[in-house]
């Protein structure tokens, strides 16, 4: 091969980088760049932490049950609500401040208290838990020789020296280089520099496995910066695991940040590693730990991801036709070696196409139907302008008024106790006793929350609603730090406006066997699986209409439940025909299910019912 | 059992299968879809019999099972010719017979299974196939559902315990075929096998353009073609530059133990008090199922990257070790064996369905335009998957295939200064009309460059803010410390594709250090990905992870020859 030579005159070099290394040696830390070569403005760049580790979730028998799991560790509000922890770069990059009190305030976060303070700057607290500025930084000061290299801090940013010299009078500011007079400074970046405060951290983290997983949402031509944090597992100090995320079905994906530890890197306790990727083609996708997959997704380590196509920014009243077309049909990639930031802009209309018929692998071949427009406000339907799509359709045929991520998912609780007892596991015997959506089993899916006095969900402050009242919402368990920890936030309650459409947006994580869905009275169209949308390389459109699903582990699918012709207060059921699993462990009546209601109208946020 | 990160991975491999594990380290192993097309005087007859055999497994287990293999070791004709091609009396699955669309296929089964398991049989899902009237020679017994060779002891002539079976191969694809008596305890104990039927007509488009620019490339790094045809199907979506098999099965031990000591028991017996039975005379429970062996073609992880072949295996001839380059469209043919369904998850990116059983998944005509030629044509209309789900008697044929595209940073780790050690020119990407870089500025093809089918829009982006090596700078992320991480065996010690990449990313002293890996980072320094079952706890061995139904799939740099000899 003629570049190996190449390697024998790089080498020298390295010794003197690794030389000049500065300490990056780390072990918990975030990142979440204001900018990135891709996006040089800032936006479009999204960013999540969660904690690995172990807690305690309620099955819906009453029993307690021991997870190993991830827990949120930013958006901890969002996450509450049942919504995706993944915030924008300038919400991530904020800092709560110190974390006070004996215990700490923050163990057993997040809860309604915190959710729904006035705590941080009048508002929520979304950011990355842990963010601190670092104070381990110099300040910068005049009159100081400072050689080339130094770092320093000022109230604006840390900065680093350009050259040597002593300090001017003129203290560093502004994001470019900056002369104080006797040294030129390069502005590094802001003070939240992705240092953190492990306090925090652990706090929030320790014993706070959510059941699934926080919830990752993000946009095509988003780039997500996902940090994974080890806080190790308290209940289980002989086990020293490292955890990883692997990002189920993502095309092209990179053996690196593939999250399998046999193939790449695995975080170790104590340490964060940050997953970078540019948002795929849009699909359901779903996200899991990969190390010892038998026994770590059994014990929890699954979570749900989706990517909403770029199709949801067409402008109202514009063909969808149009906007796909612009892709697909681009013509011929400029036609030299891409260096500049000009030339690779000319490639984004060719990453965005497959290559129509000639790429086995396309994912969005244009539609035979082309007049399609993107919905434009109509003040007569209650959704209206507000239609999002589950795919680069091109027709508008999957579009949606509300959409709702479930997790299809079984526990097996002797695996479970065996697991937190320090003794050896038993795969062959494997067999599941709890058949779950979003970890919940029937009647839980469609409750959960227990309202207390002055409870902030919105679910507790309707009309009729009176503390005691159970009602969709954050399941809460107490761990053993005797703290309650939210750590089941998602109910699996379907409101769909009546007329309207809800994208049921399923995966199926269970490692044991296949598992069946089915809707009693609406329909299920299927309109995507394996996070791709049902079209042949023709165009033609292959959705189907069924009254089951059935999915293994590992799969997912794109179900549209149409509300049309239907009447508010009217109930459905989304049940499994596998009629064991309509059980509770012991318990006769609950398993694979929860209910569907129709509504005069949905908030596409909340999720919240609303009937005139 | 516990705490299966990567180091215990070698721990646990090594409990079981030291030889097996040496082996795995030492060799690249790669296979296509070896099997066999006749005898060697006669294409399209083969000549083979039920026996019993042993099948080894990584726990150290020898587990006794019955299969399908040559009536004679010597005179098979192989496809493709491969170091150590064999086919032994019994094997694990099957031999997987190769015939072309069109054949006149005759397979002639002798019954040489223990007096005990009484007559046995073929099914050929998907094929009329007719037996010789009733009283000919090759004619065997009537039985449920096909004609059935008796065991040698219940017709007592020799020649008696022979059928022939003939069919017309006339749907190519990948297809199955499987003991079609007591099947329930028959295919448990091995008896299934694969039967590849290739395309008469091979589409122009296969053996020109991007399809015969491969081949250039493939030469440019030494290696061989080892396809067993150009296209899976008669149809131009269905050219591939790679293809592997692989046949999902899972054994219960329980069963195999039961039905090996009532054989020894029969066979104990004084003469004349054996077993006569055409029905067999085992009384054996085969349900509850309760597998512990989860198996790609006949093998456990690890052994099931080990190569085709190999002698230590010797009734497990196939493995599955898939390899690729960037951009190679591979043909991936599943079968499900056994009783069970298993998803088989493939990392790394969507598989194309062609077609189930045989049957190509086709769009209604449509008008397309190629190159200025208009025609009227079929599309592919089956769906992408990321997890194929393996159905008891289903087979599938895929496309796969991986390039980079849409990462966002540059696989190779090109800098805008990196300057090629012969040319003394800046590393080109020079972008096709959909991006990837296989023509050159001159016009003339690229494949023989290492860095052929480069997604040319991430050319030279740096994926590293600060990196340590001399890969671009400026990128997005930052890695962790070296010191707080774990490595995999098959990481190949950087982010970067290929020895010469992560050399300059990383340095002299690749971590994890160099040649105690599975994907050397000074060699293969392939980007690994894992193709498992995704009913997780089948990729256990006997209750220990890791092991079944999975393999690492490797994809692998042009400078590194995947090598498919054996």
């Amino acid at each position: 091969m003629k570049s190996i030579p190449r390697l024998l005159y790089v080498l020298p070099v390295f010794g003197l980088l690794l030389g000049a290394l500065d300490a990056q040696a780390q072990s918990f830390r975030v990142q979440c760049p204001t900018s990135t070569p891709f996006h040089p403005d800032g936006s479009n760049i999204k960013c999540q932490q969660i904690a690995g580790g172990d807690g305690y979730a309620t099955m819906a028998d009453g029993s307690t049950i021991y997870l190993f799991g991830f827990g949120p560790l930013s958006g901890l509000p969002d996450i509450y609500k049942g919504l995706p922890g993944t915030e924008v770069n300038t919400v991530f990059n904020t800092t709560f401040g110190p974390d006070t009190g004996t215990p700490s305030n923050l163990v057993g976060m997040p809860d309604g208290n915190f959710a729904y303070s006035t705590l941080f700057n009048g508002g929520p607290f979304l950011g990355a838990i842990g963010l601190t500025e670092d104070y381990g930084l110099d300040p910068w000061a005049a009159g100081l020789v400072y050689l080339k290299g130094a770092t320093v801090r000022t109230a604006t940013g840390i900065y680093s020296a350009i050259s040597d010299g002593t300090s001017g009078a003129n203290t560093p500011t502004g994001t470019g280089t900056f002369f104080d007079g006797g040294v030129n400074w390069g502005y590094q970046g802001s003070l939240l520099d992705g240092h953190v405060d492990a306090r925090p951290i652990m706090d929030v983290g320790v014993m706070n496995a959510n059941q699934p997983a926080p919830l990752i949402a993000i946009d095509e031509d988003d780039e997500l910066f996902l940090t994974l944090t080890n806080v190790g597992m308290i209940m289980r100090p002989d086990l020293f695991e490292q955890h990883t995320v692997h990002f189920h079905g993502y095309p092209n994906a990179s053996a690196f940040y593939d999250g399998v530890p046999d193939a790449s890197i695995a975080i170790n306790i104590g340490g964060s590693f940050t997953y970078y990727y540019l948002a795929p083609d849009a699909g359901t996708y779903f996200w899991h730990c990969h190390i010892a997959p038998p026994e770590h997704l059994q014990m929890g380590m699954v979570g749900q991801l989706y990517v909403r196509p770029r199709q949801n920014k067409v402008a109202p009243g514009a063909s969808l036709y149009t906007a796909l077309s612009q892709w697909e049909t681009t013509p011929t990639p400029l036609a030299s070696n891409p260096k500049t930031a000009a030339d690779w802009a000319t490639y984004e209309p060719v990453r965005k196409r497959c290559g129509g018929n000639s790429d086995i692998l396309c994912t969005t071949p244009l539609p035979i139907n082309q007049s399609a427009m993107r919905a434009v406000v109509d003040t007569a339907h209650p959704n209206a302008g507000k239609y999002n799509y589950a795919y680069n359709d091109g027709d508008g045929s999957t579009y949606y008024d509300v959409e709702y991520p479930i997790q299809i998912h079984g526990f097996d609780p002797n695996f479970h106790f065996v697991g937190m007892t320090f003794n050896p596991e038993s795969f062959n015997d494997m067999k599941d006793k709890y058949f779950m959506l979003n970890g919940r089993s029937y009647p839980d899916t469609v409750g959960g929350h227990v309202c207390v006095q002055n409870d902030p969900l919105p679910a507790c402050n309707v009309k009729g609603v009176t503390p005691g009242a159970v009602v969709p919402g954050p399941m809460e368990t107490q761990s053993t730090d005797g703290t309650n920890h939210a750590s089941q936030p998602l109910p699996t309650v379907i409101n769909i406006p009546a007329n309207g459409h809800a994208l049921l947006r399923i995966s199926d994580l269970d490692v044991f066997e296949y598992q069946t869905l089915a809707s009693l009275g609406i329909p299920m169209r299927v309109v995507g699986l394996n996070a791709r949308l049902l079209r042949d390389m023709a165009g033609n459109n292959m959705a189907y209409n069924t009254n089951s699903i059935t999915l293994a582990g590992g799969e997912s699918i794109d179900v549209i439940l149409d509300a049309t012709g239907l009447q508010p207060r009217q109930k459905f059921f989304l049940y499994t025909p596998q009629l064991d699993h309509l059980s509770n462990d012991a318990e006769n009546f609950g398993g694979l299910m929860t209910e569907v209601n129709i509504c005069s109208s949905v908030d596409p946020q909340t999720k919240a019912c609303t009937n005139i | 059992m516990r705490a299966m990160n990567t180091k215990s991975l070698l721990g646990q491999a090594l409990q079981g299968a030291t030889v097996a594990l040496g082996s795995l380290l030492a060799l690249s192993a790669h296979a296509a879809a070896p099997g066999i097309t006749g005898t060697a005087s006669t294409t399209g007859t083969f000549n083979l019999t039920a026996a019993a055999m042993r099948v080894t497994q990584p726990n150290g287990k020898s587990l006794y099972s019955w299969g399908y293999g040559c009536t004679s070791t010597t005179g098979n004709s192989f496809k493709p010719a491969m170091t150590g091609n064999n086919c032994p009396l019994a094997q694990l699955p099957g031999p997987t017979l190769i015939v072309t669309e069109g054949d006149t296929v005759t397979v002639n089964l002798t019954n040489g299974l223990p007096a005990a398991a009484g007559n046995t049989s073929m099914l050929f899902p998907g094929f009329q196939v007719s037996s010789p009237a009733a009283s000919t020679p090759g004619a065997g017994v009537a039985g449920l559902l096909t004609q059935e060779a008796p065991s040698l002891a219940s017709c007592v002539t020799a020649g008696c315990n022979t059928v022939t079976y003939t069919f017309t191969a006339l749907t190519p694809g990948t297809h199955s075929y499987y003991s079609g008596t007591q099947g329930d305890l028959q295919v448990e104990m091995g008896m299934y096998g694969a039967i590849i039927v290739l395309p008469k007509t091979v589409p122009a488009n296969c053996d020109s353009g991007l399809a015969l620019a491969n081949l250039t490339a493939e030469a440019t790094s030494g290696e061989t073609d080892f396809r067993l045809a150009h296209a899976a199907y008669d149809h131009a979506s269905t050219c591939y530059d790679r293809e592997y098999l692989f046949q999902f099965s899972e054994m219960d031990d329980n069963i195999h133990q039961q039905a090996e000591a009532q054989v020894l028991a029969d066979q104990a017996k004084a003469a004349g008090k054996t077993c006569t039975s055409a029905t067999g005379c085992l009384v054996i429970a085969t349900e509850p199922y309760a597998p512990d062996y989860y198996l790609v073609n006949g093998r456990s992880m690890p052994d099931d990257m080990d190569p085709n072949y190999v002698g230590m295996y010797p009734s497990q001839p196939y493995n599955g070790n898939p390899h690729m380059h960037p951009g190679e469209l591979t043909l991936v043919r599943i079968i499900g064996q056994g009783r069970w369904q298993h998803p088989f998850h493939e990392h790394a990116n969507h598989v194309r369905v062609l077609a189930r059983d045989g049957n190509l998944l086709l769009s209604p005509p449509v008008t397309v335009t190629t190159n200025g030629v208009t025609t009227t044509t079929t599309l592919p209309a089956g769906p992408l998957m990321f997890t194929t789900t393996t159905t008891p008697g289903m087979t599938m044929d895929g496309i796969f295939y991986w390039t980079g595209k849409g990462l966002n940073w540059d696989v190779f780790g090109h800098d805008p200064s990196l300057v090629d050690s012969i040319t003394k020119k800046p590393v080109f990407c020079v972008p096709d009309a959909n991006g990837f870089y296989t023509v050159k500025g001159d016009g003339t093809t690229a494949a023989t460059e290492p860095n052929y089918y480069e997604w040319c829009g991430d050319h030279n982006k740096a994926l590293e803010k600060h990196p340590t090596g001399q890969v671009a700078a400026g990128g997005p992320a930052t890695l962790p410390d070296p010191n707080i991480v774990t490595n995999g065996n098959w990481y190949s010690g950087s982010p970067y594709l290929g020895g010469e990449a992560n050399g300059r990313a990383v340095g002299g002293t690749p971590i994890p250090p160099a040649g105690t890996t599975a994907n050397s980072p000074t060699g293969e320094a392939g980007f690994a990905y894992m193709w498992h079952s995704h009913n997780e706890r089948e990729i256990t061995t006997s209750n220990v992870f890791p092991g079944g139904m999975m393999m690492m799939m490797l994809v692998d740099p042009r400078s590194f020859a995947i090598d498919e000899t054996n």
